[in-house]
């Protein structure tokens, strides 16, 4: 399954959707991580808050090509694309393994093949090389087999890029 | 001189970076201001105190590999506030993980240097730490360690007029030394970066982590996780399955 993430306006929702199985709009209308863990000791794979992102972590767990579409901060997603990610942790389960010679949490729905992030807006080479560290270390976290970021100068590359 | 310490976790209490942010004030002198970082609400403030500071220190949790959304919105108000008071203080940066290396921390501690390049201010460096949630329960290991102490002098000054009980003692000590090790690399890193927050100096970027052996930080690790399942019942709720979404549509 592909899925795609994307901090877009929605004059985007159409082209996203033609090109993914499920398209999550990161539209910042939803509440931050409390860093309960309750997504894993109390009600698995599910959070306690009860807003459009309760069970993202069910699609995004299923996505076998996870697409992300962010505008830069400080080499990083934006707060509205990393909100969606901070509360998608129950992709994994409490247990710890290692995986990359380093610790990190068991997955809860198996490996994956592509964590794929698209960056447009103003961005110094310093901040892409840490965007690349960033997707690079977020794919061995949550089990994908590998990591791809392009940049884009203009959002009507987008297309081409998705 | 005026050091401003702003606690981003978004839990209420007993978390860890306030910890990590308790031992560094302890190496930083002059006034002292803490912050907790929450919610929007807490914005105008912190950007207040912080007109006047010459050094910000922040207490940050790791999630997922990177600096927590209810951070980053805060880092983009104090972006553009520090451009618009034309501020240069100094930015540190205490983060912690609950994997056990302290590497993990290194996209945020990038992501902190870039806002300080955007925002015109002096990238301090950091401390990254591994081990974090261990680390935090160790003080509540030593409060007990403590409670003993008390109780078996209590006992001794009642069984045999005893005011200093020898063998209660050297078990507190053997206690305390073996906590006081888990947390040396922390010690060590965090009062050498109390000396750089002093000068207003760059301290560089340091990792560390609580001192034990990982396989045995993992089995730990995997028993916390499995007690605090049974008692809040998620070990009976799919605890590891792989449930499907209920609701339709997106989100």
């Amino acid at each position: 399954m592909k899925v795609i993430l994307y901090d877009l306006d929605r004059t985007y929702d159409e082209l996203i959707e033609t090109r993914c199985d499920r398209a999550l709009a990161a539209d910042g209308k939803y509440t931050p991580c409390q860093g309960c863990f309750g997504c894993w000791t109390k009600h698995p794979a599910e959070c306690k808050m009860k807003d459009t992102l309760q069970q993202v972590c069910r699609v995004i767990g299923q996505a076998n090509e996870l697409v992300i579409v962010t505008k830069n901060l400080y080499g990083g997603y934006s707060a509205d694309i990393k909100n969606v990610l901070d509360r998608s942790i129950g992709t994994s389960t409490p247990f710890s393994t290692y995986r990359g010679r380093q610790m990190h949490h068991t997955l809860r729905y198996g490996r994956h093949d592509l964590w794929k992030v698209i960056v447009y807006g103003e961005i110094t080479e310093a901040e892409k090389e840490t965007f690349r560290l960033l997707a690079q270390r977020n794919a061995v976290n949550d089990g994908f087999a590998r990591s791809e970021v392009l940049f884009l100068e203009d959002l009507r590359a987008l297309e081409g890029a998705l | 001189m005026k050091t401003v310490f702003i606690n981003c976790s978004p839990k209420k209490s007993f978390c860890a970076s306030a910890y990590f942010l308790f031992l560094q004030r302890l190496f930083v002198g002059g006034q002292k201001v803490m912050e907790k970082l929450r919610t929007p609400a807490d914005y105008d403030r912190i950007l207040k105190e912080l007109s006047d500071a010459q050094a910000v220190v922040f207490g940050i949790p790791l999630y997922v590999d990177s600096i927590p959304s209810h951070v980053l919105r805060f880092l983009e108000k104090m972006e553009a506030y520090c451009r618009e008071k034309d501020l240069h203080f100094s930015v540190y940066c205490i983060a912690n993980n609950g994997f056990i290396e302290g590497k993990q921390n290194e996209p945020l501690m990038q992501g902190f240097e870039h806002f300080c390049a955007r925002a015109g201010l002096a990238w301090g460096g950091g401390v990254g730490i591994g081990g974090g949630v261990m680390l935090n329960v160790t003080r509540i290991l030593f409060l007990v360690d403590v409670g003993l102490l008390v109780l078996n002098t209590l006992l001794s000054v009642v069984n045999t007029g005893d005011l200093f009980p020898k063998n209660a003692w050297i078990s507190f000590g053997e206690n305390a030394a073996l906590l006081l090790y888990f947390n040396l690399g922390v010690l060590v890193y965090l009062a050498r970066m109390g000396g750089s927050i002093r000068k207003g100096t760059f301290t560089g970027k340091r990792y560390t982590r609580i001192l034990i052996p990982s396989f045995v930080f993992i089995l730990f690790a995997d028993i916390f996780f499995i007690i605090i399942s049974l008692f809040e019942g998620g070990l009976f709720r799919g605890w590891l399955s792989k449930k499907a979404p209920t609701e339709a549509g997106r989100i």
